[in-house]
């Protein structure tokens, strides 16, 4: 094993160097880095010239140029001792200091959309293999084609369009009308028709309701004004966090184990009590950390909930009532972050137009912790709508490929005949299975994602890893774009291993030989 | 009307609006016996104006020739007085509330500068002997070497030293005014010396590790020009490289503002905001509290962000699409116009084709300019007018007139294919066409002309290149299609393109009468005179079949109802030369 990893990593270095001469021939001979100054009449154009040379060490040929370049950069590979310098870049920063904000834009651009088209888009791919050829089914598979052909600059564009402007200019009403209620009933309907099973009686019944229920909330929410003046409250979450916590437990135990429902709603039932003393702790002057902190408080909280049922099987109430916990917990934050919406709308620099479409901050906007949150909420939600789509249709079809294979292995068989419950034989036997290939496409997914992505960083006004690359391509900037290759091309690189190395681990069928 | 009565024009009236500004503050209750205008007696309408820019800040010393982008230049605009600025017809207007200057003598010519006593740094630190002193250390060259390859190179001043390098070490009546005396008379000698970029030279000198300004000033007027010094060494390397940063920078000396406007925020690669600079007392005071520069790359990106309500003052590029989007927007104002940039076509003189002065004739006329401007440029500016000058441009006014009318361009304001194979008699010479393959307008410029000149007779090679800027000047084409950005004040770039050893001259023109008259016009200190001097030389490069211009590139700049004063400005200042009219509706 270990002879394996330094094998690959040595090779891996090998395919950087590579790599890194060819991207650098290729980047410099792709344009010319002294055409804007050509163009300029100025009197003292041949000096400017004549700094710039300078500056790019623009005398030397590129192939030359690379080893001036590789002097300073192999100090960044070599672990120890070494001191990393990738120079500077034409307008005279730091690479490494550009690189570390660019890493740090991208990673805030990227992550939320990553997790979340990898949740849902397992879920969806599970759910929509497990009713294989439903309307469900059909219907997720055309929605999945449907975004991963659309280029995401378009995604982008419709997003802005009726997520932002539109929306925006709804949320002055914030009323719906009586045609769009219908609308919204009939889609929830059909939808819920197809993704229920049973009867046609029991489907129509559960369709109707669902459509029911939304009209009735839609018209709620229409006549109170909820979108201007949003809220939970104890009833919320109750009833929010309680069906949660049945879900939860559906997946993870059955109905059958009562005492794993209780510490789940127990849990919901605690957060609701501490909704109240929690608030003064929520102030103006929380942060990251005491959210954190929070987070980890509540997991114990449930789990000891969960610890406290006890029965024959405490490891599942104590995930549960975690589980369950965290997300009330959850519930409660959002609350928070609600009460303090009408505030964030009606600030002069938002103007009621909450929702944004360039950037990741109000410029100037600093009007402590939930605010600020907000605002970095409202900036990030239409890029990582954006990403998500687009992403969420690979891995829905990836894992629903992945647990039709296994539904049809034949110790699925073997389960059913001796008994197991539906439950126990999806989650247990098969989903966990299923999530194996699935586990080296994310490892490699997230090595990639650093990378930046390029398209919706520029429509989105984001300064990632990919505005990085790009700009210092169009004007031939060498430093700022070989600091962003070399980042990224470890990052591939390293991923890559540790995807190979993830998956002898999983799948007891693979070995890795030294 | 010259330029001349233009510019004392322009100053009345500045001195008038100006007045009736200053008597607003102390007149509250006054009973209208002034002039004042509806929009000087208003009440500041206070609030924030939000401005998108397409690149990103990167440093308050935009003079630095690596630094030198527009973007630096619009934000430290707003954080520095000047005796200057250039309006929006390209007058050169006179800031009196900060400083005054005087033409002493013409010959020699002498120039008095006095900074008035109320102009401070905003940290409360004079304007005055050393601030000026460095400048013109860094404007002049004054203690560069002669030869640049051996150095010592101190300052990289992104700008041109031609003017001040003229003039020897300034003297000082008291701290405020400054006397320069120049070895010859110089054209541009109004803009040649100004503060509107200048550092302030207290933090320059703590920064460079000398004891305090009177030690700076010390230093500049005892060193020895062309020898290195390790001092000034310092000094220079920290105007050079001291202002670069993107984000807040903790030492807020690296902020003073002398301007209107002070940043008072700033988030890498996103966002800078401006606030009032308290210790401000000009005239230039701006209506608004605050203005927040957003930089947003994405043409479309931008337009969506007005429309989303998210920023009121946008700059697209101008393309057919988004000028058909934002014509469709309700609630904002679209001000079209043209920027000082032009395209043009130059005919290579040491070619073989085009060394006849019958074939450059020939092929001038069959360039369908009116066509190329028609199909090309109208779409997206519907004022844009086909560029008859050399030396002018359409955004200069009577100036442009008065020169088209006698420099001989109306002999090609029409395609004329008979005349031109008149002028071949049955040759049909073949001509290398130069130009910038990744640009879609020049594509499109050079397939009208191949089409039109073919029918004259003449075989159009396409040597197109996205490499075409390393071409250039190398003899490998007959004619080059490119792009000039004129500065729209100065006349320093006309012997630059036009005489036999300008460095933009990349056509080999060699003409002694041009040359001569270019030599005299950088003597000449008389507007009226250099004016006389230009229109000549512009008659002279049409007549020699120099080469033809296309048009003007377009501009186009968008901001929402809800702001008013934005005026568009074709020069690299844009909207932003008179930020401080900005005003929101309440």
């Amino acid at each position: 094993m270990l002879g394996y990893v330094i094998r690959r990593l040595a090779i891996a270095v090998v395919i950087l160097f590579a790599s890194s001469f060819l991207v650098y021939i290729l980047a410099a001979y792709a344009g010319d880095p002294l055409e804007d100054l050509r163009q300029s009449r100025d009197p003292n154009r041949e000096a400017l010239i004549a700094q710039r040379t300078a500056a790019l060490n623009l005398d030397v040929p590129p192939v030359l140029r690379y080893f001036l370049w590789l002097r300073g950069a192999i100090g960044c590979v070599v672990p120890f001792g070494a001191t990393c310098d990738l120079g500077t870049s034409l307008q005279g920063f730091e690479v490494t200091e550009l690189l570390s904000r660019a890493i740090a834009q991208t990673v805030l651009l990227v992550t939320a959309a990553t997790i979340l088209s990898i949740v849902i888009g397992i879920a969806l791919g599970i759910i929509s293999a497990l009713r294989q050829y439903s309307g469900l089914d059909y219907g997720v598979t055309f929605m999945a084609f449907l975004f991963f052909s659309l280029p995401v600059f378009w995604v982008a564009v419709l997003l802005k369009e009726f997520g932002a402007i539109r929306f925006n200019d709804f949320l002055a009403e914030a009323s719906f009308s009586p045609v769009a209620i219908v609308l919204a009933g009939i889609v929830v309907g059909l939808v819920v028709y197809g993704a229920s099973y049973g009867t046609t009686r029991t489907r129509v019944l559960v369709s109707g309701g669902a459509a029911a229920t939304t009209m009735v909330l839609m018209l709620g929410i229409g006549a109170s004004g909820w979108l201007r003046t949003p809220f939970l409250g104890i009833p919320g979450i109750l009833l929010v966090g309680g069906l949660i916590s049945v879900g939860v437990t559906f997946l993870i135990a059955g109905f059958r184990n009562k005492r794993a429902l209780y510490s789940g709603l127990t849990a919901v039932g605690v957060a609701a009590i501490v909704y109240f003393p929690i608030q003064s702790v929520l102030g103006d002057d929380a942060s990251w950390l005491l959210i954190a902190g929070l987070g980890v408080v509540t997991l114990i909280v449930g789990a000891v909930i969960g610890y406290a049922f006890g029965g024959y099987d405490r490891s599942q109430n104590i995930r549960i009532g975690a589980l369950s916990a965290f997300f009330a917990g959850g519930l409660v934050l959002l609350d928070r972050f609600m009460q303090s919406w009408p505030q964030y709308v009606g600030h002069p620099r938002i103007r009621n137009r909450p929702i944004s479409t360039v950037g990741s901050s109000t410029p100037g906007f600093d009007e402590g912790f939930w605010l600020s949150g907000i605002d970095t909420m409202t900036h990030l939600i239409l890029p990582t709508a954006a990403l998500m789509l687009v992403a969420l249709a690979g891995y829905s079809r990836y894992s629903r490929a992945s647990m039709l294979e296994i539904m049809n292995m034949d110790y699925i068989r073997t389960a059913r005949a001796k008994g197991a419950s539906e439950r126990s034989v999806v989650m247990r036997h098969a989903f966990r299975n299923a999530l194996i290939p699935l586990a080296t496409l994310i490892a490699f997914d997230i090595g990639a994602l650093i990378g930046g992505a390029v398209i919706t960083e520029n429509v989105f006004a984001f300064t990632g890893m990919g505005q990085l690359f790009i700009q210092a391509l169009v004007i031939v900037d060498l430093n700022p774009l070989m600091g962003v290759f070399l980042v990224t091309g470890i990052l591939a690189m390293v991923f890559n291993l540790v995807a190979d190395l993830l998956y002898s681990v999983l799948d007891p069928r693979v070995r890795v030989k030294a | 009307m010259t330029r001349r009565t233009r510019i004392l024009g322009m100053v009345a009236v500045g001195a008038l609006a100006l007045t009736a500004c200053a008597s607003q503050d102390s007149t509250d209750t006054a009973t209208g016996t002034d002039t004042a205008t509806d929009a000087a007696t208003a009440e500041r309408s206070g609030g924030t104006i939000r401005v998108a820019e397409t690149n990103a800040f990167t440093s308050f010393n935009p003079a630095v020739g690596a630094n030198n982008l527009d973007i630096n230049s619009k934000v430290l605009g707003t954080m520095r007085s000047d005796f200057i600025y250039i309006d929006n017809e390209l007058n050169i207007v006179q800031d009196e509330s900060f400083g005054t200057y005087e033409l002493v003598s013409e010959d020699p010519l002498t120039v008095t500068y006095t900074v008035n006593e109320s102009s401070v740094w905003s940290d409360g630190n004079a304007i005055d002997r050393g601030d000026m002193l460095l400048q013109w250390a860094v404007r002049s060259g004054y203690f560069d070497g002669d030869d640049p390859e051996a150095g010592p190179t101190y300052f990289q001043y992104a700008g041109s030293t031609e003017g001040l390098g003229l003039t020897e070490m300034p003297e000082f009546d008291g701290e405020q005014t400054m006397t320069l005396t120049y070895s010859q008379p110089y054209v541009d000698w109004e803009i040649a010396f100004g503060l509107g970029d200048a550092m302030p030279a207290h933090v320059v000198a703590e920064q460079a590790g000398l004891a305090d300004e009177a030690a700076l000033v010390e230093l500049l007027e005892t060193a020895t020009p062309g020898e290195p010094n390790e001092e000034l060494q310092a000094v220079a390397d920290f105007w050079n490289t001291g202002y670069v940063t993107n984000t807040m920078p903790s030492d807020e000396s690296l902020l003073l503002s002398s301007g209107p406007m002070i940043v008072t925020d700033m988030v890498a690669d996103q966002s800078v905001t401006l606030g009032l600079n308290e210790s401000y007392g000009g005239d230039l005071a701006p209506q608004a509290d605050e203005i927040t520069v957003r930089f947003i790359g994405d043409a479309a990106a931008t337009i969506a962000a007005l429309r989303n309500g998210e920023v009121d003052i946008i700059a697209p590029q101008p393309t057919v699409d988004s000028v058909t989007e934002v014509q469709g927007i309700d609630g904002v104002t679209v001000l079209q116009g043209s920027q000082l940039a032009y395209d043009h076509i130059d005919l290579s003189f040491d070619s073989e084709v085009f060394a006849d002065a019958n074939v450059r004739e020939a092929f001038l006329l069959t360039l369908p300019r009116e066509q190329i401007v028609d199909r090309l440029i109208r779409p997206i500016n519907e004022n844009a007018e086909v560029v008859n000058s050399q030396l002018y441009l359409p955004s200069e006014g009577d100036l442009y007139t008065q020169s088209v009318e006698q420099n001989g361009s109306d002999a090609y304001a029409e395609v004329d294919i008979e005349a031109a194979q008149e002028l071949l008699d049955g040759a049909t010479p073949t001509v290398r066409i130069l130009y910038n393959s990744d640009n879609p307008i020049r594509v499109d410029t050079f397939s009208l002309i191949q089409e039109s000149a073919s029918q004259a007779g003449f075989v159009i090679e396409d040597g197109g290149s996205p490499d075409w800027g390393s071409e250039l000047g190398t003899g490998t084409y007959d004619a080059s299609i490119f792009g000039w950005i004129s500065s729209g004040v100065g006349n320093a770039g006309v012997p630059q393109l036009f005489s036999t050893t300008g460095g933009g001259n990349y056509s080999a023109y060699s003409n002694e009468e041009v040359d001569a008259l270019a030599s005299e016009l950088m003597v000449t200190t008389d507007s009226d005179e250099a004016e006389g001097i230009k229109r000549q030389i512009d008659a002279l490069l049409w007549g020699d079949a120099y080469g033809a211009t296309f048009f003007q590139s377009p501009g186009l700049v968008v901001h929402s109802d809800d702001v008013q004063g934005v005026e568009y400005m074709p020069n690299q200042t844009g909207v932003w030369w008179n930020f401080w009219e900005w005003s929101l509706n309440s």
